[in-house]
């Protein structure tokens, strides 16, 4: 893409404004502005955090206001002194942030076991208990009498001072999760969110990348409400209502998932609003349940969606997928060791029925491998042994010499095994070339912290990431679409992008799941150029698929199940004139 | 056998459906007449079991179905079957917790009780071998025997229209012939069924006609007792231009 | 001691069942978990002081017209914040809509009731000899609950049919079952189960906007542990939760009852997130 100046500045353009007015805001000379303007900061600190839970990873927790009385709670005793010796406010705001880390990690991990609405209890059932213990736990807390909130030394003692203070960390919490936001670690969330199994398939580790997030959004908390206490001056139980918790998280959703500008507005919108209209105040809560239900029902997308004016242009109408499998070799590499996969004697029963009953199957790198057979032969079951959503009771899948481990489909990625599914598996909210990148998951090499202070290792991987997913997605044909968001893709368009995100692994061995279902002749014809070009690239290619034609006219081997069985198996040339073929596959 | 000028009962013209963005049906054109048995076959994943899903409403569909002479447009299957015609789903599911018999009776949910109780019995007789066991959990019940309570359950209403989609998938041969038989049976007594099978000489032994799906659309139709049905059938499923396959 | 415990345990338990039991008749209707479900319960005290007491109806006349707006609310329930979710349930929007409606309820609760909790009246004007009315109603409102449910599942073609669509949704609708009529008809059920249990527990829980996230949560733990649909679980540890909880309350005092009760949750269900009595997960791919 050709660099144009002040490109950087697109779609910052919101941020600039609001850090502008931020830091202008004292120039109004009201402390009430102030007060108000300090709390809408805390919140985003919080909220800031917790949007990479809520916003990005899709995890329903609705008890984080639990962390910032945690927060609170752990400043304002520490300085104090009334259980400790006086610790230093600054200090013990660290503490309070380690804290929340610490407990942002026992209340998120529930998630990595858990159904969502499961978790969103666990969350709620957290909130509700530590209120209580701290309305309970008098020689600590204060009980419903509470502690004083912490003061800041100078020059963060003032009512503008301490604004500063909290608008600085507001703006780093922003800039750090927009770092985060356009790393993998991001869209490893956004794949956790949308597609969960096919970010597993890309080696996206859901319970690294969440403990990870939790820690962070945990610590945010944390801080945040070491300054909220400050804020208060004062804090008893009361001040920790669940009201809190639901209007962080209705900000996010307002705001939009996976959107950073989307719920900073939106904290700040709710954090305004009931304060310029007085009277709706006692209604402020009912309003944001209003909200969140006109969000849900009406406008998923939030206001980073309408924000989104790029995605509302038309795109052209009658597009062509013209793939250029002459860069293959470019992308893939030239020269690449790869022995193929080979599966010995597999058998695999789901309560007492045969899946499949002791299955060879070698699949030899440079070329492509059909699998064939009528519904129920095992398939499908095939693919996910190899692909490690089912262990097999007995038998072994080999990658040249190496032994795959049963199971264990995150796992899968690290030894370059691809694959596309029978229903396209997306991430409709991201862009074409975003998707593609998640396919490349693996290959990053910077950490946590390094994306989040967009460190050099960081860039370099970004960088490496984008000409690789620009190629991929050349390759397969839909560089034109890059920045176009995947559910406004055509289906067979998805099928591509599918094949794209997949080749950014460099994949030694290519499994795709019937991928010409839903295609039209021509589609698939090019298709099928396309797959033949990539086992020629020197990938091993397994192709499950009903077209009979597509099969015959790429496959250099085919294998024809019945009952978790191999019938035959051959060229093509033979197996189209097997008799016993011809009748299980047409059942005659 | 329908001769003469048959009164067509279900006229599928310019049909189209999928799931969500997948477009599965392309224009797909068929009829069957009153009282006549109608085959539907071709490969997997050809779209057969989605043709009847969204001929009985299961899910939507693009362009004109008309059954007995009414349109059917933005008719679910509650309306279908009220019309007459039954669609009994794949994979024999009956409902395990319930009785052979309750799940008789909920075939017949909104008709008169005592009528109900008539038509229950009436398509349990052609089960003896359920009958017998109409107290039973369905649960309990072989594949075979669920399959049967299936067909049954498409009975109770007397349906005009039977579809059956794939009755013989899991069953022995024994078990798919009884089946069969019990089709053939209804047939005889004026029922039109339209049989979706992969057993092709056995679904050609129990019809009059055939379609053949193929890639969404049709791509045959035929009398059955035509000469060289399966050959020109594997054409059409490969495409008739199957090319030799390349060499590399 | 042990007498108030168990009289306590039983009735508080008793409560906690029903809005299980609320839970699952929502659930097997339509696969959703509904925030409505402590909502109901809230509502059925909230509304029985207000028909009883502030309007002065008789009591049956009172209870009546309690169940009949849980009845009307759930139905409302089913509209807005389920019906319009249901096609895409893999997202998990329902969450956020039924708890955005039950907040929604609860805050017009808060604002137009009162945000105190506020006493419940008496329901029969008689001496209670050796049970106070306050510990039994709620037992015999969930006793009475579970034979109703039992012959209306066992002995009507209506309960069949209810059945049926929990059990295999798609098969219920090719077979022709009015699968919608039915899942709103689950769903005023539901409201009149979550109300009378609140009605019942009034004594006991008083007239508070805020049993709503209390009864969400208590609620929720026995279907979680014996398993989503199940309402033996939901009795079993309805009543198992009560008396813990009470024992608890009146042995160490009721922040370690509910630390107690919350972690017990917590590690049960990363043993088994399925519940104690649950299936195995579907296939994901």
């Amino acid at each position: 893409m050709k660099a144009r100046p002040l490109a950087w500045l697109e779609g910052k353009r919101t941020f600039i404004l609001l850090a502008l007015a931020g830091a202008a805001l004292p120039l109004m000379d009201d402390s009430y502005i102030g007060l108000i303007a300090t709390r809408a900061c805390i919140y985003w600190i919080l909220v800031a955090g917790l949007n990479l839970v809520v916003g990005f990873a899709g995890q329903i927790a609705i008890g984080w206001v639990a962390l910032l009385t945690l927060g609170a709670y752990t400043t304002a005793v520490l300085t104090a002194g009334t259980v400790l010796p006086v610790v230093h406010p600054f200090l013990a705001l660290a503490i309070s942030g380690a804290a929340g880390a610490m407990f942002g990690v026992v209340v998120g991990l529930p998630a990595l076991r858990l159904r969502t609405f499961y978790f969103a209890m666990t969350t709620l059932g957290f909130a509700t208990i530590v209120t209580q213990v701290a309305l309970a736990w008098k020689g600590v807390t204060g009980g419903g009498i509470g502690v004083p909130g912490p003061v800041f030394p100078a020059p963060f003692d003032s009512g503008w001072g301490f604004y500063y203070f909290c608008f600085a960390l507001a703006v780093v919490s922003t800039w750090m999760t927009a770092n985060i936001a356009v790393s993998r670690f991001g869209r490893g969330l956004v794949a956790i969110r949308d597609a969960e199994v096919a970010g597993e398939a890309s080696g996206v580790s859901k319970r690294s990348l969440l403990t990870t997030v939790f820690l962070f959004s945990g610590a945010l908390a944390g801080v945040a409400g070491g300054l909220f206490a400050s804020l208060q001056s004062y804090i008893t139980p009361d001040a920790f209502t669940f009201d809190l918790s639901i209007l962080f998280f209705i900000a996010i959703l307002i705001g939009g998932r996976g959107s950073i500008v989307g719920p900073l507005l939106g904290t700040i919108i709710l954090t305004v609003l009931p304060e310029f209209a007085a009277p709706l105040v006692a209604w402020s809560t009912f309003l944001y349940a209003a909200l969140l239900l006109a969000i849900v029902l009406a406008m998923p997308g939030g206001i980073a969606d309408l924000l989104d004016v790029k995605n509302r242009r038309p795109l052209e109408r009658h597009r062509e997928i013209v793939p250029r499998p002459e860069i293959l070799p470019r992308l893939l590499g030239e020269e690449r060791e790869n022995e193929g996969l080979s599966l010995s004697n597999i058998t695999l029963s789901f309560g007492g029925v045969r899946a499949i009953a002791g299955l060879d199957l070698e699949i030899r790198p440079g070329e492509v491998h059909g699998l064939i057979g009528p519904n129920g032969s095992g398939k499908t079951t095939t693919l996910n042994v190899i692909s490690g959503y089912y262990a097999p009771q007995s038998g072994e899948v080999r990658l040249g010499k190496m032994a795959l481990p049963p199971g264990a489909p995150q796992r899968r990625a690290s030894f370059r095994i691809a694959r596309t599914f029978q229903t396209p598996r997306v991430i409709g909210a991201e862009s074409a070339l975003d998707n593609v990148k998640t396919g490349g998951m693996i290959d990053g090499r910077a950490s946590f912290a390094e994306s989040l202070l967009t460190l050099p290792r960081h860039r370099r991987d970004e960088a490496d990431l984008h000409e690789r997913a620009m190629r991929a997605l050349t390759a397969v044909g839909l560089e034109a679409l890059a920045d176009v968001r995947a559910d406004r893709l055509q289906h067979s368009e998805l099928r591509f992008l599918e094949i794209g995100r997949a080749l950014m692994l460099r994949p030694a061995c290519l499994l795709l799941d019937e991928p010409a279902a839903g295609l039209s002749a021509e589609e698939i014809r090019r298709l099928g150029t396309l797959i033949k070009a990539i086992s020629r690239a020197g990938t091993a290619v397994l192709l499950v698929e009903h077209h009979a034609d597509l099969i015959f006219d790429i496959c250099d081997r085919v294998t024809v199940l019945n009952l978790g069985k191999v019938l035959a198996a051959g060229t093509p040339a033979e197996i189209r004139s097997h008799r016993e073929v011809v009748s299980a596959y047409l059942g005659a | 056998m329908p001769t003469s000028a048959p009164d067509i009962l279900l006229e599928v013209k310019g049909l189209s459906a999928g799931y969500g963005k997948i477009g599965v049906l392309h224009n797909v054109a068929l009829s069957i007449a009153t009282g006549e048995a109608v085959a539907l076959l071709g490969p997997n994943g050809a779209g057969k079991t989605t043709l009847l899903k969204a001929i009985s409403g299961l899910i939507g569909r693009g362009g004109e179905v008309r059954f007995a002479g009414r349109d059917m447009a933005g008719a679910g299957p509650r309306e279908a079957v009220a019309a007459g015609l039954a669609h009994v789903v794949e994979g024999h599911r009956v409902f395990t917790q319930l009785s052979v018999f309750d799940n008789l009776l909920l075939a017949g949910y909104g008709m008169a009780k005592t009528e109900r109780r008539r038509q229950v019995d009436e398509a349990l007789a052609f089960f003896p071998e359920i009958a017998e066991k109409r107290h039973d959990r369905a649960g309990s019940l072989s594949g075979g025997q669920q399959q049967m309570l299936a067909v049954a359950q498409g009975l109770v209403r007397r349906p005009r229209l039977l579809m059956l989609d794939e009755p013989s998938a899991g069953l022995s041969p024994v078990l798919v012939d009884r089946v069969l038989a019990a089709t053939r049976r209804l047939r005889q007594d004026g029922t039109a069924i339209l049989l979706v099978e992969q057993l092709i000489e056995k679904a050609l032994a129990t019809v009059d006609r055939v379609y053949a799906l193929a890639r969404g659309t049709i791509v045959l139709e035929a009398r059955a007792d035509e000469p060289k049905l399966p050959e020109r059938l594997e054409r059409a499923y490969f495409g008739q231009d199957a090319h030799a396959p390349l060499e590399a | 001691m042990l007498e108030s415990i168990v009289s306590y345990g039983l009735a508080v338990g008793a409560v906690y069942a029903l809005i299980g039991i609320t839970y699952n008749v929502m659930f097997s209707a339509s696969r959703v978990f509904s925030f409505t479900a402590g909502m109901l319960g809230m509502l059925g005290g909230v509304l029985g002081a207000l028909f009883i007491t502030r309007l002065g109806l008789p009591v049956a006349l009172g209870l009546i017209a309690t169940v009949a707006c849980g009845a009307i609310i759930g139905v409302i329930t089913e509209f807005v914040a389920v019906r319009p979710v249901l096609k895409n349930l893999e997202q998990h929007l329902y969450v956020l809509s039924t708890l955005a409606f039950a907040l929604l309820v609860q805050q017009f609760t808060a604002i137009e009731w009162g945000t105190d909790a506020q006493p419940f009246p008496r329901l029969f004007q008689i001496e209670d000899s050796l049970v106070d009315q306050k510990f039994w109603l709620p037992v015999v409102a969930c006793v009475a609950t579970i034979v109703g449910l039992e012959i209306l599942y066992r002995h009507t073609l209506v309960g069949r049919a209810f059945l049926a669509i929990s059990e295999d949704n798609y098969a219920a609708r090719a077979l022709g079952l009015p699968e919608q009529r039915l899942r709103i008809a689950s769903f005023a059920l539901a409201g009149v189960i979550g109300t009378l249990a609140g009605f019942t527990g009034g004594e006991v829980l008083l007239a508070f906007f805020g049993n709503q996230s209390i009864l969400n949560f208590y609620g929720f733990v026995p279907v979680a542990l014996g398993g989503m649909g199940s309402n033996r679980g939901a009795v079993v540890g309805g009543f198992a939760l009560g008396l813990f909880q009470q024992a608890a309350n009146f042995l160490v005092g009721g922040v370690f009852a509910a630390v107690a009760v919350f972690v017990v949750f917590i590690i049960i269900l990363l043993a088994r997130p399925e519940g104690l009595a649950g299936a195995v997960s579907a296939r994901r791919v």
